[in-house]
């Protein structure tokens, strides 16, 4: 096996009874930008923290081009940061902030004031060497932040849910200048978020944390289009998961039995479980078509609630059993007019576009 | 109307509803009580035995007196160092610890606090004195070989009042270092700053409004100490208010009493000036 840029090994961390961290395994390539995304307490937080130094592990190992870290102090490991919170040094200037890590360094003062010109200038703040961080907007603060995290040229970049204090229109902004920068650095960058949309915009690969471990680890494509569990199908895009049969499954192709008689052949599934058991079937709200006339092999629901949401429609169904399925239609579709709410009308999908669960 | 804040929270001048009325009393009570006695008594320094500025003339020219304000000075500048440096690490303790364990510590320190002062100072001087608990386990652990003297003298002076003066610059700091987010010593850490300089860069510049305003509250505190100096000092080792009580009580001197407790003051205000444009809230922090 080659040797890998980053590489965590088997990371475990307890505290007492509690574990944290369960067993994180990851290579990450040089350049790469990699997102740990996952609700809060599912380890991707204290997994970055023990990359940082703050934490110990109490099991597994971390390489950074075959050499572990974790002997090494926060302060050696010439690592960048940039935190959730605003972290500027308070009776600092922009300027001597950006100048911190060079100054401890022992840098030469021509050599500081190049660095800082030049980064702020990477972060398109240029100029404002003078200013105080507490007259500055939360957005300029985390940039000031990311450029003080890259003045001395970190191998590694990690970014701690850094834009979880902005507003939606200037997270947008900074998630565009952060895409901006990885590729002018080429910085390898590891992301926390718990933000979907954040991680899909910004990733080049996706760890998908759940309960202190991965779940998966993949292109924002093939978690969308190849989920591995349950929960990264429903924290990876808008899903439906409804009961069904499985009647057989060869080769990660299911055919299901769902309520109401249908049946569908075709569905992949990976784990391979015999025929009898339960499982459920993941329906994405976009790749579903709705009919108001009949259709044979269709599952028959009732329009609960029809909702414009601009640029598409979703319509609120319910199956005979009482599972509520949202269906996605863009503004305009034709199978729209003339449905009202309590009418009946059926669902069909292709079997290739969903998944099964067990 | 009453209050002083509008029912919108907004400040108003408080005099302008009348409020200032309720205040009057007040008002009466520390002019009548307070600053016209104080007054009277530097009245007095010019004025007695004979209208003129012998009395300053006589204390700032004889070394006796000068002795007592050197005196005054460095126990008052030592006391607020000692306490400075004791105290830090202490507040930084208590800032850092589980809350659990921090409300304990701080409820032995105001605890001490609340102590009457002359029993606190008492034990002191059971503690230092020649045969106290402090000589003797420094004699039997063979560090001196005959007891120190340690009060009826400055030295006992500054350890007693350091004790007394420690919480004064523990409690203002235990707010400004918890007011300080670890996050920031995080990422100081993560910049390469190693502990002594996250320390002297980053934590100690964060805390200084902090130790500068106990610190000059310790010194000013300490500069009119008198129970303390009194009892744990020496009678050849005065400070300025044992000077001041001496002069008024024993020498029933009331010039040269007022003349001392106006160099007090005086120094008092200089150094309050001082501590007001320290802890300016304006200022930017």
């Amino acid at each position: 096996m080659t040797q890998s840029f980053l590489s965590i090994r088997g990371i475990r961390k307890t505290y007492g009874q509690v574990t944290a961290v369960k067993n994180v395994t990851m290579d990450v390539a040089e350049g790469e930008f990699m997102t740990f995304l996952g609700p809060s307490g599912s380890g991707k937080s204290t997994t970055l923290y023990i990359l940082a130094g703050f934490q110990d592990p109490t099991d597994g190992d971390i390489l950074l081009k075959g050499q572990s870290l974790l002997s090494t102090p926060s302060h050696k490991r010439n690592i960048g940061m940039v935190f959730q919170r605003y972290t500027l040094f308070p009776h600092l200037t922009v300027g001597e902030n950006v100048a911190f890590p060079l100054r401890v360094r022992r840098v030469g003062q021509a050599e500081i004031t190049d660095r800082v010109k030049k980064a702020l200038k990477l972060v398109r703040l240029e100029g404002l060497e003078e200013r105080k961080p507490a007259l500055m907007s939360g957005g300029q603060q985390q940039r000031v932040a990311l450029a003080r995290a890259l003045v001395y040229n970190p191998p590694v970049l990690l970014m701690d849910e850094p834009l979880s204090a902005l507003d939606k229109k200037l997270r947008e902004e900074i998630q565009f200048e952060i895409r901006r920068i990885h590729q002018e650095t080429g910085v390898t960058i590891l992301y926390v978020t718990h933000d979907q949309e954040e991680a899909l915009r910004l990733s080049d690969r996706i760890a998908v944390f759940s309960q202190g471990e991965i779940d998966q680890i993949g292109t924002g494509r093939e978690l969308y289009a190849d989920p591995a569990t349950h929960f990264v199908a429903g924290f990876i895009g808008d899903s439906n998961f409804i009961n069904a049969e499985v009647l057989s499954n060869t080769d990660g192709n299911a055919r299901l039995l769902l309520p109401g008689g249908t049946v569908v052949d075709g569905v992949p599934m990976h784990a391979g479980k015999a025929g009898g058991t339960s499982a459920s079937l993941l329906l994405r709200p976009e790749r579903l078509s709705l009919s108001s006339t009949r259709i044979d092999n269709g599952l028959t629901v009732t329009i609960k609630d029809i909702t414009f949401l601009g640029n598409n429609i979703e319509v609120s169904t319910q199956t005979g059993n009482g599972e509520i399925l949202s269906v996605r239609l863009p503004f305009g579709h034709e199978a729209i007019s003339g449905i009202s709410r309590g009418d009946q009308a059926w669902l069909s999908f292709e079997p290739k576009s969903t998944h099964a669960f067990v | 109307m009453g209050l002083s804040v509008t029912a919108d929270g907004g400040r108003k001048t408080p005099w302008r509803d009348g409020s200032f009325g309720y205040v009057v009393p007040a008002l009466l009570l520390i002019a009548f009580f307070f600053i016209v006695p104080v007054i009277m008594l530097l009245m007095r320094s010019v004025l007695e035995p004979t209208p003129g500025l012998q009395n300053y003339r006589e204390l700032l020219g004889s070394t006796t007196y000068l002795r007592v304000l050197l005196n005054t000075f460095t126990v008052a500048g030592l006391v607020t160092i000692v306490s400075v440096l004791i105290g830090f690490p202490i507040a930084w303790l208590l800032a850092i610890m589980p809350e659990r364990w921090s409300r304990l510590v701080l409820a032995i320190i105001v605890l001490s606090m609340w102590t009457n002062l002359l029993a606190r100072t008492y034990a002191w001087m059971v503690l230092l004195q020649r045969t106290g608990v402090v000589n003797k386990v420094l004699l039997s652990l063979g560090i001196i070989d005959k007891p120190l003297a340690l009060v009826n003298n400055l030295v006992g002076v500054s350890i007693g009042m350091t004790y007394i003066m420690l919480p004064f610059i523990i409690l203002p700091l235990i707010g400004v270092l918890k007011s300080i987010d670890p996050a920031i010593l995080r990422a100081a850490a993560l910049c390469g700053a190693n502990k002594r300089q996250c320390f002297t860069r980053v934590l100690l510049p964060l805390s200084l409004p902090g130790i500068a305003s106990g610190a000059l509250m310790v010194f000013v505190m300490s500069l009119g100490y008198y129970v303390t100096p009194a009892l744990l000092g020496g009678t050849s080792n005065m400070m300025l208010a044992e000077l001041v009580a001496q002069f008024v009580q024993s020498l029933v001197n009331w010039g040269m009493g007022g003349a001392a407790a106006l160099v007090l003051l005086l120094v008092t205000l200089v150094l309050y000036t001082i501590q007001l444009k320290f802890v300016n809230p304006n200022r930017a922090r």
